[in-house]
């Protein structure tokens, strides 16, 4: 993952800019861009620990030091905005040699843990020092040791001789999560990162501080051992824990994902993720609908297929008022298009409900109450026929319904089951991921994708429509929603025929205002991390 | 895109052309050798001296030195395995038969180390970039041993336990070149990665059984 | 009784049964007695003499009990091998296609030998007497088919085997048996075209395809056989090359290509191997065969004219089916000289060899020969 440019240094107006001159090279940029980031962008590579682009600037590592005409002395470029007409030198033999020793000073009690360091192979010490020293290390002395697997909260351990002292993580705490959890204990050589006294790493964005820090120092209990980092393929993805919408990294290894990282957007979650998204992976692959079910028992597509179609059709036949279809906020806006394409266009069906995980706790930094990340996409493709859990609730009751095809397992039987008659229905066709109750009492279940094996579009509460790309092989038979949904339609004698969800997605684009303007993006070809450069 | 073609013309006759010619003195020889090694063999007085065979197992052929034979874990001073699981070895491995589970210890002092570590032999290439991408002096493959045949495929996925029975002390510093390597003061510093008492072939870390005797004299050496 | 005399006088001789049977007796012999059994012994007279050609020992140490004879039971050693190894089948081959082909490898390589004359025709009822040539009432031809269109009957069936390596190649789902049974099917393709222009020069020179027929114009003396004179002794090389090519053996194995490929059973284990196997050294056998049906004389002992009218008939059939067993086994250890004496070609100059040298020739040799006839008669 790249640093991305701050927030605000996009190309501005002539009068709020400045020319700096970069190693010799005149450039534009905008007032009050910093300067280490000024250098960056014009490809100066200047190296440095502490900076963040997301966080204040404290200066404290010393490695992005930089020579300005007319200082006396070298200055941190992370600390210093640009001004006009400055001259910067970032790879005279005195900075360079500046550089070096700094990383000196960084090394000189550092462990070099590297084979057993989490970070090894994404560690921005590692990089810099193979990009800017790459010498012996010239210690005679012991290196001062500290203490090591410390734990310092529910999801981290902190090794302490592999903390630089960045206080990267410090400012995480301090200015994002708002809860002031770190501090920094003693001085010298004895300086350690310590949590505030009386107080635990427990904030719910504790994870962020494992991702800013640029060393192996935070390690987060989850990830730790479990996988080498260069081992990893990474996935750009939008987090499905909560209606923000998150961008995340998915970081999977031979199909298995082994951790969700957050991917910069400014305009949703800058640098940052919480705890709670970052663990929605570990459903993915639980207690999955692996096969299609017809009867009670596991059956090849086609029989699910034609069974699921005979059940519909037999009550089609008789009025489409007699079928109700059920749409997830859990499911992509392409499965929800394909659905209601469908059932309203094609089956001429009326009742249509939306159901969805339960609202939770949230808090004014990311956490939405809404915890399904397709809320607005789905109340916007479903429109005005749209209608409560409540609703079902009174028509399964009234008996009103005979047949229910359901897309999406989560939700739809609420608190209590026993408001859902489902017996009353004569054909329950649910398309799922997971099973659950409804699952069990469904006459035909066609295996879904997970939303980590999916390619799609989520809407966040913002209404922005992003994509998400599938990371992971479909579990066993399953099947993308609008995949299974066009097979349906074959046999309920409706043409769909989408064979990419790209397609399904141009579709909808075309017909739903909300998507208007929405990019599918490039295909992305998968990189393993080994060859993506540090992360720190 | 036009593909470049060089045109590479034949040296030689007509008769080295055709080949046959060649072809038939070819035959020529090998039909010497079957008359006079299958008369000698009728007759029972064959030439021994030009058998080029060695009747293994009475006959072993002297491995060389760098011979990479069956894998081996290394064992810490304790008697712990040296490993740490650090994935180098399977990361690098090209036949991906290399599985580690690493864990955690509730020691203080290691901190990683392999729950299981599991080596297909049927896969193994014996190619030694394991041994080669080790950090540790943790993993070798100087036993001098074949992988053993098995009747089941399972049995050829050498275990821990299986590995690490081969295993030796090593003597390398756990950790390479430490904060103290000024203390040996015949090593020197020369910028160069070496460990610091114990390069992977030093005399000290063979194990006896493949200690170098020299080049063998011939081919074969005859078993007793 | 009268059953009885019914179902005898169908066995006796001109009737079906004793057509059937005596077919019956010849098919057993000659493809699941003499093929196979020699196939066998030359998996390890293939080894064997490989090891005489390069100074080496070679397999010697297969024994039953004392009974140790050079080693030869290192076949049934092999047999025994193939049968208890593991049968391996790639989960996602195609399972029915992956069984059939080795079968479809094995059994082409068998049926052929139906056209082969394997000796003199006996005399029936006359077995005892000399009877000079020619004039018995009731032979039996030492051959399972005597088919007018003879040759192309190998040819129709040889070709089939082309389906064995490429299905196996192609059910095996791997990226190397796929190449190797491509290779295969490329190859044998252009080599049948050879082949066939080979064998069309002898055909204008014996007007028939039947190979008694063609046996039966060559006479005792070896410079009677067919492989004398300029055009039949190109036909020779061009079909022995051609066979060789045919029977993907080296220097034309380039389906297998070990070092590259190991080629379209690169996934078979066991009895399918094994069949795969075997398969190749019947067909050694059998186009031996027809080698020395066709270019040496058939079972035609040589120096020995005359010799039907002074020896009982039986005693004249056994040599004559002697003499072409040895024939056949000298020319067998003849191919296997030429597998350990050459070189594998490359994949590009086995096709210019096909296409551009072999082909030419063969067709020049065609004309030649037709011209040739045309000008001694
Ligand atoms: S923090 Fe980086 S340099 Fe330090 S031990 Fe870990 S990987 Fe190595
Ligand atoms: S733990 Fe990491 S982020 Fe925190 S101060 Fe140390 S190095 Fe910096
Ligand atoms: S705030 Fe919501 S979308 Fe963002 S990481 Fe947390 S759960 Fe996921
Ligand atoms: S020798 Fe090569 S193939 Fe075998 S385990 Fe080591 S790295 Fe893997
Ligand atoms: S490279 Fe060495 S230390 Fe690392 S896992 Fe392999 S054997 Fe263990
Ligand atoms: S695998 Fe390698 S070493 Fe073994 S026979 Fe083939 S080429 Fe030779």
């Amino acid at each position: 993952m790249a640093e991305s440019p701050v927030p605000g240094s996009a190309p501005a107006p002539a009068a709020d800019t400045v020319t700096v001159t970069v190693d010799g090279h005149a450039h534009t940029f905008p007032k009050g861009t910093n300067l280490l980031e000024a250098c960056n962008q014009v490809g100066a590579n200047v190296p440095f620990f502490c900076y963040h682009a997301g966080l204040s600037s404290p200066a404290v590592c010393r490695q992005c030091l930089v020579d300005v005409k007319g200082q006396p002395k070298p200055v941190p470029s992370c600390y210093t905005p640009v001004a006009d007409k400055m001259e910067v030198t970032t790879n005279s033999a005195k900075v360079l040699d500046i550089r070096r020793q700094m990383l000196e000073f960084t090394l000189l009690n550092h462990p070099i843990d590297c084979p057993i360091c989490d970070k090894a192979g994404e560690c921005t010490l590692q990089k810099h020092y193979f990009d800017w020293d790459g010498k012996f290390s010239r210690n005679d002395g012991i290196k001062v040791h500290k203490d090591k697997v410390v734990d310092i909260g529910k999801h981290i351990v902190l090794d302490q001789e592999r903390c630089i002292l960045c206080t990267r993580c410090i400012r995480v705490c301090d200015e994002v999560a708002k809860s002031p959890d770190l501090v920094m204990a003693n001085r010298g050589d004895h300086e350690v990162l310590t949590t505030a006294p009386g107080r635990s790493l427990d904030n719910p964005y504790s994870l962020n501080t494992v991702d800013v820090c640029p060393v192996g120092a935070l390690t987060s209990k989850d990830f730790r051992f479990a996988m080498r980092a260069w081992e990893l393929v990474a996935t750009p993805s939008v987090c499905p824990g909560c209606a923000t919408g998150c961008n995340i990294e998915v970081h999977a290894s031979r199909d298995t994902v082994y951790r969700l990282v957050p991917r910069i957007n400014p305009a949703v979650n800058k640098h940052w993720m919480c705890d709670e998204g970052r663990f929605t992976y570990k459903t993915v692959r639980q207690s999955r609908v692996v096969a299609p079910i017809s009867g009670g028992q596991a059956v090849e597509w086609d029989r699910a297929l034609d069974d699921a179609a005979a059940g519909l059709k037999a009550v089609l036949d008789r009025s489409p008022l007699g079928v109700g279809v059920v749409l997830s906020a859990q499911s992509t806006n392409e499965d929800l298009h394909a659905l209601a394409r469908l059932a309203f266009d094609h089956l001429g069906v009326q009742k249509a409900y939306v159901a969805g995980k339960d609202e939770g706790w949230h808090d004014d930094i990311l956490v939405s109450a809404d915890k399904n990340p397709n809320t607005a996409g789905a109340k916007a493709i479903g429109g005005g026929r749209l209608r409560s859990l409540a609703d079902l609730s009174r028509d399964l009751k009234a008996g009103s319904l005979v047949a229910l095809l359901v897309l999406g397992e989560e939700g739809v039987l609420g608190a209590d089951p026993a408001t859902m008659p489902l017996d009353k229905l004569d054909t329950l066709v649910v398309l799922a991921c997971h099973h659950n109750d409804l699952v069990d009492a469904a006459k035909v279940v066609l295996p879904l994708t997970a939303w980590a094996e999916s390619d799609g579009t989520f809407t966040n509460k913002l209404g922005m429509v992003q994509r998400i790309r599938a990371a992971l092989a479909p579990a066993g038979d399953s099947l993308p929603g609008w995949e299974a949904l066009s097979h349906l339609a074959r046999r309920l004698g409706a043409t769909m025929e989408f064979t990419t969800a790209k397609q399904v997605f141009i579709e909808a684009r075309d017909k739903h205002p909300f998507m208007r303007g929405a990019d599918w993006g490039r295909p992305i070809l998968p990189v393993q991390l080994r060859f993506a450069n540090s992360r720190g | 895109m036009a593909v470049g073609v060089k045109v590479v013309a034949r040296p030689g006759s007509l008769k080295q052309q055709m080949y046959l010619p060649a072809i038939a003195e070819g035959m020529g020889v090998t039909f010497r050798h079957f008359i006079k090694n299958f008369v000698g063999n009728v007759t029972g007085n064959r030439d021994k001296t030009d058998i080029v065979t060695i009747e293994y197992p009475e006959q072993k052929k002297k491995y060389p030195e760098r011979f990479r034979g069956l894998h081996r874990l290394m064992l810490r001073d304790d008697g712990q395995v040296r490993c740490v699981a650090c994935m180098m070895c399977p990361t690098v491995c090209p036949a991906h038969c290399i599985t580690i589970v690493p864990e955690e210890t509730a020691d203080g002092r290691i901190e990683k180390r392999p729950k299981l570590f599991e080596i297909d032999e049927l896969r193994c290439v014996v190619c030694g970039l394991c041994a080669e991408a080790c950090p540790c002096d943790a993993i070798r493959m100087d036993t001098g041993e074949h992988a053993k045949p098995t009747y089941r495929r399972a049995d050829a996925v050498l275990d821990k336990e299986e590995l690490m029975s081969r295993g030796i002390k090593s003597v390398a510093v756990q950790g390479g070149v430490g904060a103290f390597w000024r203390e040996k003061p015949e090593v020197a510093n020369t910028g160069q990665v070496q460990s610091a008492n114990g390069s992977r072939s030093g005399a000290d870390t063979v194990p006896a059984q493949i200690v170098p005797e020299g080049p063998p004299a011939g081919p074969v050496v005859a078993a007793k | 009784m009268h059953m009885w005399e019914t179902i005898k006088g169908s066995f006796e001789y001109g009737h079906p049964g004793f057509t059937g049977l005596s077919a019956l007796i010849k098919i057993v012999y000659l493809m699941l007695a003499f093929g196979p059994g020699l196939a066998s012994i030359l998996t390890w007279m293939e080894r064997r003499q490989s090891s005489l050609m390069q100074d080496r020992l070679g397999p010697n140490r297969a024994n039953i009990g004392r009974f140790k004879a050079w080693g030869i039971t290192h076949f049934l050693a092999d047999a025994l091998k193939f049968m208890v190894k593991e049968d391996f089948v790639p989960v996602k081959a195609h399972k029915f296609l992956f069984a059939l082909a080795p079968v479809l490898a094995l059994a082409p390589a068998l049926i052929v030998a139906a056209i082969i004359p394997f000796g003199a025709p006996l005399c029936w009822g006359h077995l005892t007497e000399i009877v000079p040539t020619g004039t018995c009432g009731q032979a039996v031809d030492l051959q399972i088919a005597r088919l007018d269109v003879g040759i192309l009957f190998y040819f129709a069936i040889s070709s089939l085997s082309v389906y064995g390596a490429t299905l196996a190649g192609w059910s095996s789902y791997n990226k190397w048996a796929m190449m190797g049974g491509l290779r295969a099917s490329s190859q044998m393709m252009s080599y049948e075209v050879t082949m066939g222009m080979a064998v069309l020069s002898m055909f204008l020179i014996y007007g028939t395809l039947e190979p008694g027929a063609m046996v039966a114009q060559q006479g005792y003396w070896p410079w009677q056989w067919g492989i004398w004179g300029i055009p039949t002794a190109l036909s020779f090389f061009l079909f022995l090359t051609a066979a060789i090519a045919e029977t993907k053996r080296t220097p034309f194995d380039i389906p297998e290509g070990e070092p590259e490929i190991i080629g379209y059973f690169v996934e078979y284990s066991g009895l399918r191997f094994g069949m795969f196997f075997l398969g190749e050294f019947i067909e050694i056998v059998f186009s031996s065969a027809l080698m020395v049906t066709i270019f040496l004389g058939g079972w035609h002992l040589p120096f020995l004219d005359g010799l039907a009218d002074r020896v009982p008939n039986i005693a004249f059939v056994l040599i004559t089916h002697g003499a072409w067993i040895v024939k056949v086994f000298l020319f067998t250890g003849f191919q296997l000289l030429i597998r350990w004496s050459l070189p594998r070609f490359r994949s590009d100059q086995l096709m210019q060899l096909g296409w551009q040298r072999l082909l030419p020739v063969s067709i020049a040799n065609v004309l030649i020969t037709a011209g040739w006839i045309l000008y001694s008669r």
